[in-house]
C-alpha cells in the first residue's frame, strides 16, 4: 500500500511532526472561532501555498483532494441556495483551508514519524492501565501485514464459488472470509507471545 | 487486553481494509452494489462485541490520520476529516460500540437462528444507522453550516442502502456465531 507521504527536502518536511499536528489542530481553532471572510479567505490562501510547497506536481496534487473538495463544494451549494451568500461562504472557506493545511502534513511526515508521534501521545493514557502505547504501532502493523493476505482469500472464495456455480452473494462470500481470518488471530497472538513482543502478555 | 484481542481487532481492521479495496458487491435485487466499507463497521460491532469492535474501527480511522489511502476510493490523509461528511467517519467508532454492545447483551447461543438473525439486524440498525447518522448529521449541520432540517433530509437517501447493508450484517453476524463464536466477549 502506498503511503500518501511525499519524499522531499521541503520547509514543511524539515519540521518535527508534534509541531505540524499543534499547528494544525491550532489552525483549525482559530478556523473555527472566526467568521471573518477576508481572514478566511486569506487562511485558505496561505494553506493552498503551504500545500504547494510540498512538492508535489498540480495534477496529482488536485486529484488527491478532489474527492474531499467535492462534497465541499455540494454543501457549498446548498448553503448558497438557501442562506444569503456572505453566511454560505463561511463553512466551505473554513473546510477548504483545513483540507489544504491537512493534506500538506500528511504529504510531509512519514508513517514512522506518524506512528512515533501517536505512540508518544498515548503513553500518558498507559497510567489509566487499559493501554499500552507500544500496542499501537504492533496493531498498524499487523493491518498491513494482513491486508493483502485477506485481498487474496477473498479471491480464492470467489474462484471456488465460480468453479462450483454458486451465485456471489455478501453473505455466502464475506462469512466465510471473516471465519477463516480470525481463526488465525490465535496462532498469531501465540506467535506475538513466544517472541516476547509484548513483554508480559496477559 | 489480551494478545489475542490485539490481534482480532487488528485483523478485522485489516477486514475493513480490505473491504475499501475490493470491487463492490453487486447485491442481487438492487442495481446499485454495495460500498463494503460501512458495512464492516456493522460486522466489528455483531462479530467483536463493543470494546473490540470500536477499537477495530479506530485503527481504521488512526490509518486514515496518518496518511494511508485505507478508505474506499483510495482516500486517506489527515484531510478527509476536513470533509463535510467526516461526522460519519467518527461515528463509525460509535456505531461499532453500540451495535456490539447491544448485541453482547441481546444475543447468545441459546436462542433460536432466526431470533438471532432478527436480533443482530435491530443492533445493525440502531448502531450503524440511528448512531452513526446522529453523528453524521449533527456535524454536517453543524461544522458544514447545513442546518439540522437540511442536513436531515439530505442524509436519508442513504437510509436504504444502509438498511440493507444491516441486513447483510446480520447474516454474518449469526453465520461467524455458529462458525466462530466471539460473542459473549470474554474479558
Amino acid at each position: 500500500m502506498q503511503s500518501l507521504y511525499v519524499e522531499g527536502n521541503s520547509a514543511m518536511h524539515r519540521l518535527s511532526p508534534r509541531v505540524k499536528l499543534l499547528s494544525l489542530a491550532i489552525f483549525s481553532i482559530v478556523l473555527f472561532i472566526t467568521g471573518n471572510l477576508v481572514l478566511l479567505s486569506l487562511a485558505v490562501l496561505a494553506a493552498a501555498i503551504l500545500y504547494r510547497m510540498v512538492g508535489l506536481p498540480i495534477g496529482a496534487a488536485l486529484r488527491r483532494l478532489r474527492p474531499i473538495f467535492l462534497t465541499i463544494a455540494v454543501v457549498a451549494l446548498f448553503n448558497l441556495l438557501f442562506n444569503p451568500w456572505q453566511q454560505a461562504l463561511v463553512p466551505p472557506l473554513r473546510l477548504t483551508a483545513l483540507m489544504l493545511l491537512a493534506a500538506a502534513v500528511t504529504a510531509t511526515t512519514s508513517i514512522t514519524a506518524f506512528i512515533d508521534e501517536v505512540t508518544a501521545l498515548a503513553r500518558p493514557l498507559e497510567r489509566t492501565g487499559r493501554v499500552r502505547a507500544d500496542d499501537i504501532g504492533l496493531a498498524l502493523g499487523l493491518v498491513l501485514r494482513f491486508v493483502p493476505e485477506i485481498v487474496d482469500r477473498y479471491q480464492a472464495i470467489r474462484e471456488a464459488h465460480r468453479a462450483r456455480g454458486l451465485k456471489v452473494r455478501p453473505a455466502s462470500l464475506l462469512a466465510p472470509l471473516i471465519i477463516l481470518t480470525l481463526k488465525d488471530a490465535d496462532n498469531i497472538a501465540a506467535a506475538i507471545d513466544a517472541r516476547g513482543i509484548r513483554r508480559h502478555g496477559s | 487486553m489480551s494478545t489475542r484481542d490485539l490481534v482480532l481487532t487488528a485483523l478485522f481492521a485489516a477486514i475493513i481494509v480490505a473491504l475499501g479495496l475490493l470491487p463492490p458487491i453487486p447485491l442481487g435485487f438492487i442495481p446499485v452494489p454495495i460500498t463494503a466499507q460501512s458495512l464492516g463497521v456493522m460486522m466489528a460491532g455483531v462479530v467483536l462485541g463493543a470494546r473490540r469492535g470500536a477499537i477495530a474501527v479506530l485503527i481504521v480511522l488512526l490509518l486514515v490520520a496518518i496518511g494511508l489511502p485505507v478508505l474506499s476510493g483510495g482516500r486517506g490523509g489527515l484531510a478527509i476529516f476536513a470533509s463535510p461528511t467526516a461526522g460519519f467517519l467518527i461515528g463509525w467508532i460509535f456505531a461499532a460500540f453500540v451495535t456490539g454492545y447491544l448485541s453482547e447483551r441481546l444475543i447468545n447461543d441459546r436462542q433460536s437462528g432466526l431470533v438471532q438473525t432478527v436480533s443482530f439486524f435491530l443492533t445493525a440498525m440502531v448502531g450503524g444507522i440511528v448512531v452513526l447518522y446522529a453523528f453524521g448529521i449533527t456535524y454536517l449541520a453543524t461544522v458544514a453550516g447545513l442546518g439540522f432540517p437540511k442536513a436531515f433530509v439530505g442524509s436519508m437517501a442513504f437510509v436504504p442502502g444502509d438498511v440493507i447493508k444491516a441486513f447483510v450484517a446480520a447474516l454474518l453476524g449469526r453465520a461467524v456465531m455458529v462458525g466462530y463464536p466471539l460473542l459473549p466477549a470474554r474479558a
